[in-house]
């Protein structure tokens, strides 16, 4: 059973149609990619799923029923414009946005000593916001998005700010939600951490969905039949079997003509005598994909 | 309501325990006490303290003057000296010795018209002084008792009373606007600085992003709620530390309050001041929310902040209408405006009978009010405080379209 239902949401303000005919669902145990251009209608979907706008139509369902007040302490959030407050001990600003999310004061003392250790911050715990760096920040704020222990994580460009090591830590953190059974929703532009995180994706673009599905059933569903090379020697201008040669940094990226395999394409290129190093399938990025599919929609505007 | 509390309570904390909200409740008292302490200094400083001369030419003089009580700094006396003639007068007006002179010529019974002889404006003091010394000797003249004399000088203690009883007074006018104006002093304190607080606070969860979390943690109305009542509370814990500071004062200086003694508060007036006090808060908390949610910077709101003293301080401005016509259009008016009530009310309560059916509408009026800016304060909070970089404008917000966002 889904965790969120997103069915046929659709969002206006004024004139602007920020997001039409949206749908999608999220599952215990997955991370779910939410992608899609700058204004292309990501957070306002997140609003709506956490009520904080009220769609114009379609409806959502969170945890097999719409949001409630209850709802909202099995929710962990972080915005993409972070938020905790600068003149405020960083202990003491968890603290509060802790009981907000329905924890006492013991669960607080608890669970707060353990989180700070483990992003490293239990030094810093006492300082205030505005003095710490912006990925011990970042740190903070998962903390805060977190310490409930929620079912449902939405997190909003996770690792912008954060230097190679804390990413690792966010990296493991969510694969750890996620083998807890937690319900993960991650927006990024960063294609290469979605391509390792993610189980699932929707792009959307202009507020409607472009693309949606399992990422390894994506990725099939734009492969073609290209195939990159590392010859030995330069190759020729024209091949028998292949219809373009395009020549990438240090390899070639080949185009069979239609109707051949990869396999076949490979004895072709074994007959005329060409000397391989390395053959390899192209798979499309997932950044090529996206790029491909806004592109084909009509594009961004930024 | 649980979570409501938790924001009241961090809102409460965060300022109560913060070190710049003991010094500004330190500070504010002691500025007025400052101001009132310099300016009584510079009265008395400046009061003329030398002694006034006599010159009877018209022998009416039977008793000598009474400069048997002391003139300390606080309660300075002005002692009559009489001098034989007008040059005697006169050279000891030149040496400085006095400040001047007054001579009563050989018909002053027939006109009752002296000269007053001297290089300066005289105090109201030295002319009252010259008086009430030829008053009681006009009476000894005529052979008046003294316990009599004494008497009629006192003067006639006049008490008044408000039609319908529930004021009382003796009569004199400084405790009758005291009351009042303690009033609207404590009420603009209150509102300028925890709604300056509740400001601060929502324009600055906007500009650094916190209230997207709370969002997501808290209802808006729940934040709202949880928000004034902090707010409120860190107000209430302000007044009553100065009242209680106000109470010290009081006991202390009782002898130099005397006045305060007169002060007869019956139970309504003091019932519907506070009452009136809260809802002035609860507007001003409301407008500030709408401020603060429309805003996109703290510099920003403290303009539009700016514009809110100017109701707050109109029945300072026009204090004489309320003295000379307490029950006037202008004074009526100033009593249904949610910012201005807790003064006009209470001047015009102190001044005149204000009647039940009145009183009754104006609070009706105030609580609309009230409603009306808490639905708006809904209305942009919901519409404003996610818009971070572009301040809400007037059409976005009553925008039908775009309401629901």
């Amino acid at each position: 059973m889904a965790t969120i239902i997103v069915d046929k949401i659709a969002k206006s303000f004024g004139a602007t149609q920020a997001v039409k005919d949206v749908s999608f669902e999220v599952h215990p145990g997955e991370i779910f990619g939410l992608l899609g251009p700058n204004g292309s209608g990501k957070t306002t979907s997140i609003r709506v799923i956490l009520d904080i706008y009220q769609p114009d139509s379609g409806s959502v369902t969170i945890l097999d029923g719409p949001m409630t007040n209850e709802k909202l302490n099995y929710i962990g959030y972080i915005p993409e414009e972070r938020g905790l407050y600068q003149d405020v001990p960083l202990d003491r600003c968890l603290t509060y946005l802790a009981t907000l999310k329905g924890l006492t004061e013991d669960q607080i003392k608890e669970r707060l000593p353990k989180y700070l250790a483990k992003f490293d911050l239990t030094e810093h715990a006492k300082k205030k916001a505005k003095e710490l760096s912006k990925g011990m920040q970042q740190k903070g704020q998962l903390i805060a998005a977190l310490i409930h222990d929620p079912e449902i994580i939405i997190i909003d460009e996770p690792f912008s700010a954060l230097d190679p090591i804390n990413t690792q830590l966010v990296k493991d953190l969510l694969i750890e939600q996620r083998n807890a059974g937690k319900t993960i929703v991650m927006c990024t532009h960063q294609m290469n951490q979605v391509e390792q995180l993610c189980d699932r994706l929707v792009l959307i673009d202009h507020g409607q969905v472009l693309l949606q599905g399992e990422l390894s059933e994506i990725r099939n569903r734009f492969s073609t039949n290209e195939v990159i090379i590392d010859a030995l020697n330069p190759l020729p201008e024209k091949l028998n079997g292949v219809s373009r040669i395009e020549k990438l940094n240090g390899a070639y990226r080949l185009s069979p003509q239609e109707g051949l395999s990869s396999h076949e394409l490979l004895n072709e290129l074994v007959t005329q005598g060409i000397k391989l190093n390395s053959f390899e399938v192209a798979v499309p990025t997932l950044d090529e994909i996206f790029i491909k599919v806004v592109k084909e929609s009509g594009g961004t505007d930024e | 309501m649980n979570k409501t509390m938790n924001v009241a309570r961090y809102e409460y904390l965060h300022h109560v325990g913060n070190k710049r909200f003991w010094i500004s409740m330190v500070s504010v008292p002691l500025g007025f006490v400052l101001i009132i302490v310099f300016s009584m200094l510079l009265s008395f400083l400046a009061f003329d303290t030398r002694p006034v001369g006599i010159v009877d030419n018209g022998n009416l003089i039977q008793i000598e003057p009474d400069n048997s009580k002391p003139s300390t700094f606080f309660d300075p006396q002005i002692y009559l000296y009489v001098y034989p003639d007008e040059s005697a007068a006169r050279a000891a007006a030149l040496a400085g010795e006095i400040q001047g002179f007054a001579v009563l010529p050989e018909d002053y019974t027939l006109n009752f018209q002296l000269t007053y002889w001297t290089n300066k404006q005289p105090d109201s003091d030295v002319q009252a002084e010259i008086t009430n010394f030829i008053s009681k000797n006009l009476m000894v003249a005529e052979n008046i008792d003294s316990a009599v004399l004494n008497r009629i000088n006192e003067g006639s203690h006049i008490s008044l009373q408000s039609l319908d009883g529930s004021q009382t007074s003796d009569g004199t006018g400084w405790h009758r606007i005291f009351v009042p104006i303690v009033i609207g002093l404590l009420n603009f304190i209150v509102v300028m600085i925890s709604g300056g607080y509740l400001l601060k606070a929502l324009v600055e969860e906007k500009e650094n992003r916190t209230i997207e979390i709370m969002l997501t943690s808290v209802p808006p109305r729940e934040i709202m709620a949880g928000k004034i009542i902090g707010n409120l509370s860190v107000g209430l814990t302000q007044i009553i530390v100065w009242v209680l500071l106000l109470g010290i004062a009081g006991f202390v200086f009782r002898n130099q309050l005397g006045f305060l003694a007169d002060i007869n508060l019956s139970g309504s007036y003091v019932a519907i001041s506070v009452a009136l006090m809260v809802l002035s808060f609860l507007f001003s908390a409301a407008l500030m929310a709408t401020i603060g949610a429309a805003m996109t910077s703290t510099e920003e709101s403290q303009g539009v902040i700016g514009l809110m003293v100017i109701p707050m301080m109109f029945p300072f401005y026009f204090f004489s209408v309320f003295l000379s016509n307490p029950n006037g259009i202008l004074a009526r008016v100033l009593s249904f405006i949610p910012l201005s009530a807790p003064l006009a009310l209470s001047l015009r309560m102190a001044f005149s009978s204000v009647s039940p059916l009145e009183i009754g509408l104006i609070f009706v009026v105030i609580i609309l009010l009230t409603l009306l800016m808490f639905w708006l304060s809904g209305v942009v909070f919901k519409r404003g405080m996610l818009q971070y970089s572009k301040r809400l404008s007037l059409k976005e917000i009553f925008n039908k379209e775009t309401r629901n966002a």
